[in-house]
């Protein structure tokens, strides 16, 4: 998977988790630009993610995240060294 | 009370209890939550709206679930993180409630289950279920 079409599928989980269809993310999109971004909604981010992608996390590695676009560098590397 | 452990816990593992509703449930349920809505206190109202008699509170009802995770499943570690649930069917006071919860998921790395649980009248009526994320702490 490229980048793009990985960043394309997570934000299709961010509206849905969210609940909003028209919720627009970025590369540096974090808790602080979402209101309901709390650490439940976190918790299923990472899960939707998790099977979207059929990967497992590190919660250690998950924790150290600080906005979507490393999150997508995550999923990109772990898809990259399957 | 059960005490289970994430990992003791597998896929299809299921409890289950059975809880009698009574009119003093349906009262402090009132008083708690001051939801004095008719459908729930008059006979009389709620027979002129179809029903055999006084509803009990769909979130009464629901919050066996809580029950369900605090208590069963998995027990004493439980932190339920959500609770999506749905009131299919009505109950009435004096109807005997089968809480069942299966562990449909898990989660390892967060250590969390997801439970998909129902609740059946005794004449075996479906009339809520649920979908419950459960944490354990």
């Amino acid at each position: 998977m490229t980048r793009e079409e990985i960043f394309e599928e997570v934000t299709e989980i961010f509206r849905d988790v969210f609940d909003d269809d028209e919720l627009e993310i970025v590369d540096s999109t974090n808790a602080e630009d979402i209101e309901d971004w709390d650490s439940l909604e976190h918790i299923n981010l990472v899960i939707n993610m998790e099977k979207k992608f059929g990967l497992k996390f590190n919660l250690k590695e998950v924790g150290e995240l600080k906005n979507v676009g490393e999150m997508v560098d995550l999923i990109l590397r772990m898809k990259t060294n399957e | 009370m059960n005490n289970f452990t994430y990992e003791e816990l597998e896929l299809g593992h299921t409890e289950s209890f059975s809880v009698t509703i009574t009119q003093e449930m349906q009262d402090s349920f009132r008083a708690m939550t001051g939801d004095v809505n008719p459908l729930h206190s008059s006979e009389e109202f709620a027979k002129a709206k179809g029903y055999d008699g006084v509803v009990v509170f769909g979130m009464l009802t629901s919050s066996l679930y809580s029950t369900l995770a605090g208590v069963y499943l998995p027990g004493e570690k439980s932190l339920v993180h959500s609770c999506e649930a749905k009131f299919m069917k009505p109950v009435y006071i004096g109807d005997t409630l089968t809480v069942e919860g299966k562990v449909d998921e898990k989660n390892d790395t967060y250590g969390l289950i997801r439970i998909k649980a129902v609740i059946r009248n005794q004449n075996g009526v479906k009339v809520s279920k649920a979908s419950l994320q459960v944490g354990l702490i």
